[in-house]
Parts: structure tokens; C-alpha cells; sequence
């Protein structure tokens, strides 16, 4: 019932993340990220049994563990990423308010003269 | 030798159509004010004056305003920069005493410290922040400084433009660059009106001892101070 679910999960984040794609209201590397996690939601609900051949190698008793430890992992190195982004973002648009703002200054200048 | 004033201003008209006239009546040094997106008269009093202005189209804050001012003065080659505060506490008599120590040399940076004018509060915060970021600076963040080019051209760059304060974070990256850095005594008048805007109010000043201890402990094992 579980695999079913995580299943149908996969296929409607696909589709959407396609159609968000199409529509021009998803960048390019974002559009990527999602579509592999909805891929591999997908192989994972149909074979569980990767979960359990994975977790018998790494020496892990209880299957479901994995998928948590492994899904907290991505999800918090994914945050970390954004920040990065965001932090990367700000930096630009202070740099450019202040290019802007010397720019508007010189016309004005030269506008005078 | 080509020395620029910035001064940046947020809702200061009052103050600064005090400074400005005495400014220009004490020193033929070019002004720039940085208006940091003000919603009273700032920007009219300035121009009215006939004093150059940045109008920033977004609130950048204190350092934002300062470095549009840096970068200003770089693409327009000064050999130097002097911040000051709009707010009146720096007086424009003691302008000389930072260009006359700067040109004497070898500092690349002279900041104009008034030991009086800090409460026992800002000393005990000021200590903290010596011994975490190992800076042998008495007041950390007074605003009136004077840069040489060298100066100007590290905090011109990118990598200053992530920073929120004019303070620990600037020194850092002048001490990593391997600038000398000196204080000189000045004196500096009380506020005005108007107070300290980062011990404001008892969150923000929370917010900004968080945010200077992380800075400082990412850049521990950095250049000390000499």
C-alpha cells in the first residue's frame, strides 16, 4: 500500500515538474533535481526490493531507516544549496542597486553639463 | 591626491542640512552622500545643497549605502576615501587629523576612535569580539575612517558585498589583505538626535552579536592584527 502511494507521489510530481517545465515557471537545474527525485520514487515504490538489498549491504537491520536517513540527508544538503543560492542572489542585487544608483548618478551628471 | 567624503544617509535630513554647509565651510574635499532609499527629504536637502548623491533604488543598509560610496569613488580613481556619519557625532574639524596621519604613512586605513564615547555595554561587547577575532582595535565600529587605495580596492570587491556592518567583518578583510590599520583619537559630539542604529534596540542588537560571532569564528586561524 505504502509502495503504491510513494508510486502515485513519483508520477504526479513528474507530470507537474514537466508541465512546470513547459510552462516556463521552472529553471533549467531545479527542473532536474525534481524530475530525478520523482524517478526515483518511482524505481524505488516499483522494486522495494532495492531498499532491502541496500540496506542488507550497508549493514542496516531495518530497511525503512535508510530511506529516511538517506531522504533527511538529501533534504537538508538541498537546503544548504539553497541558501547558497539565495545568499549568491542578494549579493547581486546589492551589487547591482549600487551600480545602478552610480550609473543614475553619472546621467544625471552629464545631463547638467 | 583625490579624496572623497562619503557619507551614508538614512532619513537624515535634518542632520545633514547641518553637516553639509559646515562641511563645505571647513573642507574643499568632494562630498558624496549615499541616500540608503530615505522616505523623508533627504535627497533634496542634499542636492539642494548642490552636494552629489547616490539614490539606492533598494535599502541596502549602513554598509550597503557605504560601499555603493566605495565603489563610486573607485571607478571615478580617488586615492582615498573618509566615511563619516550623517548623524552630526563626527565633526568635520577632525577631518585633517585622518588625512594627515594617512599621509604620513604606512597605514593603509586610519580610523578616528573617541574611547569616551563608548558605554560600559559597548565595551564589554567590543572585548568579546577583540578576543574572538583577535583585532587590536579599540572601537570596532566607528564609522569614521579613512581608506587609501588599496583599501578601496579590496572592499570594492564582491566579496564585501555580502557584509551588513561597517565593523568586524570590513577589518577582517582588510587584515587578511595585509593592510596596517591604525585608531587616532578624535573627538566626536553625542548624537544629535536619533540613536546608534545597531544598539537600537535590545533584538537587533542580539541579532547583530549572533551574526559577528559566527563571522568571527568562520575566520578564525585568519591574519591577526598587528
Amino acid at each position: 500500500m505504502t509502495t503504491l502511494t510513494i508510486f502515485i507521489i513519483g508520477a504526479i510530481l513528474s507530470v507537474s515538474i514537466l508541465f512546470l517545465v513547459r510552462k516556463g515557471k521552472m529553471h533549467g537545474p531545479y527542473a532536474t533535481w525534481w524530475l530525478l527525485v520523482a524517478v526515483c520514487a518511482i524505481i524505488v515504490s516499483s522494486f522495494p526490493q532495492i531498499v532491502d538489498w541496500i540496506a542488507m549491504r550497508v549493514g542496516i537491520t531495518y530497511p525503512p531507516t535508510l530511506i529516511l536517513v538517506v531522504a533527511i540527508s538529501l533534504i537538508l544538503i538541498r537546503m544548504l544549496t539553497m541558501d547558497l543560492a539565495l545568499s549568491r542572489k542578494e549579493q547581486k542585487i546589492r551589487r547591482l542597486t549600487q551600480r545602478l544608483a552610480i550609473l543614475e548618478a553619472e546621467i544625471k551628471e552629464s545631463l547638467r553639463d | 591626491m583625490k579624496t572623497l567624503i562619503v557619507i551614508p544617509a538614512f532619513n537624515e535630513a535634518d542632520n545633514l542640512a547641518q553637516l553639509l554647509p559646515e562641511l563645505r565651510k571647513i573642507s574643499d574635499l568632494d562630498v558624496l552622500v549615499v541616500d540608503d532609499f530615505s522616505s523623508d527629504k533627504t535627497v533634496e536637502v542634499v542636492t539642494g545643497l548642490g552636494v552629489s548623491c547616490l539614490q539606492l533604488a533598494i535599502q541596502l543598509g549602513a554598509w550597503g549605502a557605504t560601499q555603493a560610496g566605495i565603489r563610486y569613488a573607485k571607478r571615478n580613481g580617488y586615492n582615498h576615501v573618509i566615511t563619516m556619519d550623517a548623524d552630526g557625532q563626527h565633526l568635520p574639524q577632525e577631518l585633517a587629523t585622518l588625512v594627515e596621519k594617512i599621509a604620513d604613512g604606512p597605514y593603509n586605513v586610519v580610523i578616528g576612535t573617541c574611547p569616551q564615547r563608548l558605554s560600559r555595554l559597548k565595551k564589554l561587547a567590543w572585548a568579546y569580539f577583540k578576543l574572538l577575532s583577535r583585532i587590536k582595535i579599540e572601537d570596532l565600529t566607528s564609522g569614521f575612517r579613512i581608506y587609501d587605495k588599496r583599501a578601496i580596492n579590496i572592499l570594492s570587491d564582491k566579496a564585501a558585498s555580502l557584509l551588513d556592518y561597517q565593523d568586524v567583518g570590513v577589518l577582517l578583510l582588510l587584515l587578511q589583505a595585509d593592510l596596517k590599520i591604525c585608531e587616532i583619537p578624535v573627538k566626536m559630539e553625542l548624537r544629535h538626535d536619533g540613536k546608534s542604529r545597531v544598539f537600537s534596540s535590545w533584538l537587533v542588537v542580539f541579532k547583530y552579536m549572533l551574526q559577528t560571532t559566527t563571522l568571527c569564528i568562520a575566520n578564525f586561524g585568519a591574519k591577526q592584527s598587528k
